[in-house]
């Protein structure tokens, strides 16, 4: 069967690693995305999620540039996205080394984009990323643009819409808990992965060991962290060794030798 | 050096395969040219995208007369990824048309089939991280512990081999997923090792450096 997955989320901005509190606060310089997906390479991750959260003509140079330099070191499958719109901005991203593109904006703006990227590219190539907020305690709205535009869409009906336009998986993240480290979202992770059939990547609110297992444990099939392996000791290797300990399906060792 | 040809019959992202080999020490050629070819020490048939595609374009390109004389004839070793590797059986009835099934390179009595998960929750395509369970030895896993035996697999079909002897290891996906066969010179994988981390690498070293 196939195994949860432990996944280091990059935010680029100018091709900078950076981390924000609630996508706007407390913004930290987090260093070179290439070195730290090196470390984070033989710390032996799952895969590794590249957002650029500054997306534009220029910064998309980098990106590809830091792709490509990424996928002559590191051997695993990435998921890259930002500001992605046309099949093009899929295509460039696929040749520069990326294994899945992220939509967000654009697929809320334009569904069919979607359709059409999946059916050109393969399901298996598209991820829909999924940024929510709670507007009130038992309400959840998404919003896109970084969490800037509200739209009026319930993101566990949107992600259902998605995967009926052929996203390959959905990886949704919730603002309110992004950089927080409180804990993730169980509730409306619970629901999402109770309703949808692809996986579900969930992101937003890691900071111990403990939050990745409950999170797993309300059905993710992979847990997204950014701020829990920047800056605290627990690294993945920490984290994979202690899901194996207690029993979660994951792959049990990063190393193959010997 | 001799070089490592990895063929080129026109599918777009060839680089993670040619980085993979680079990185294990050995110098890539992307190729359909048959003389490069015929210099070549070890092959590799990569494989991203459609099976009738692909054959079309290998036909077309003669690569099929090529790897018949510099692989079964000569004896160079192999190494097939993927839908390099379901282009190794008889037929695949990936978008067949009319129920006319495509016919691949036929170097192993074996056909190419949708997968089907005996459990409905099981989803199409089978993609992520999968341990694979080993029939047999094979120089290509030398080293490698079992429990470490987990490789990355994205693919919708997958082949069938009529010959037991053929299958040196299974993944499982609500059915037994062939995941590495070979015979003689010549061996493949459903997953991608050049995904696969330290282990996917290791694979690749151990073929690099393989002389039956």
């Amino acid at each position: 069967m196939l195994k949860k997955r432990l996944i280091p989320k990059f935010l680029l901005r100018d091709g900078r690693l950076v981390k924000y509190v609630r996508f706007f606060e407390n913004e930290r310089a987090a260093g070179n995305p290439v070195t730290t997906a090196k470390v984070y390479n033989d710390y032996g991750v799952d895969e590794l999620i590249v957002l650029d959260i500054v997306p534009s003509a220029a910064s998309r140079g980098r990106v590809v540039d830091i792709i490509e330099r990424m996928s002559e070191e590191i051997f695993m499958p990435f998921t890259v996205g930002g500001g992605v719109k046309t099949l093009d901005d899929v295509n460039m991203l696929l040749r520069a080394g990326a294994d899945k593109v992220s939509v967000n904006s654009e697929a809320v703006r334009r569904p069919e984009f979607l359709r059409e990227a999946a059916r050109t590219f393969g399901d298996q190539c598209m991820t829909v990323s999924i940024d929510y907020k709670r507007i009130s305690p038992n309400h959840a709205s998404v919003f896109i643009d970084g969490g800037r535009e509200h739209v009026a869409l319930d993101p566990i009906e949107w992600a259902q819409r998605c995967e009926e336009l052929h996203c390959g998986e959905v990886l949704l993240g919730s603002i309110d808990r992004d950089g927080t480290m409180s804990g993730y979202d169980l509730e409306l992770i619970h629901k999402a992965a109770s309703v949808l059939s692809v996986p579900l990547i969930v992101s937003g609110g890691c900071g111990s060991l403990q939050h990745a297992i409950d999170a797993l444990e309300a059905g993710a099939s992979a847990v997204a962290i950014s701020s829990m392996f920047l800056f605290t000791d627990h690294s993945p290797i920490k984290l994979r060794s202690h899901l194996f300990s207690r029993g979660l399906d994951v792959r049990a060792s990063f190393s193959s030798r010997n | 050096m001799s070089r490592v040809a990895i063929v080129d019959y026109g599918i777009n992202n060839v680089r993670s395969v040619k980085n993979a080999v680079e990185y294990c020490g050995f110098d890539p050629v992307v190729t359909h040219d048959a003389d490069t070819i015929a210099d070549a020490s070890h092959v590799i048939l990569p494989g991203v995208g459609a099976f009738g595609d692909a054959m079309n374009n290998i036909r077309a390109r003669g690569i099929d007369e090529m790897l018949e004389r510099q692989v079964r004839e000569k004896g160079k070793p192999f190494l097939a990824v993927c839908l390099g590797m379901q282009l190794l059986a008889n037929t695949s009835e990936e978008h067949a048309d009319d129920g006319v099934a495509h016919r691949g390179l036929g170097w192993f009595d074996a056909d190419v089939m949708r997968l089907m998960p005996n459990d409905p929750a099981l989803k199409i395509p089978h993609m992520g991280w999968n341990m694979v369970a080993k029939e047999r030895d094979h120089p290509i896993l030398a080293n490698i512990r079992e429990s470490n035996l987990a490789f990355y697999f994205v693919h919708s079909f997958a082949m069938r081999c009529r010959d037991a002897g053929d299958v040196v290891g299974f993944a499982q996906y609500g059915q037994p997923v062939t995941a590495v066969i070979a015979r003689d010179n010549v061996a493949a994988t459903q997953f991608h090792p050049e995904k696969s981390q330290d282990t996917g690498i290791e694979l690749m070293s151990n073929f690099l450096r393989w002389n039956p």
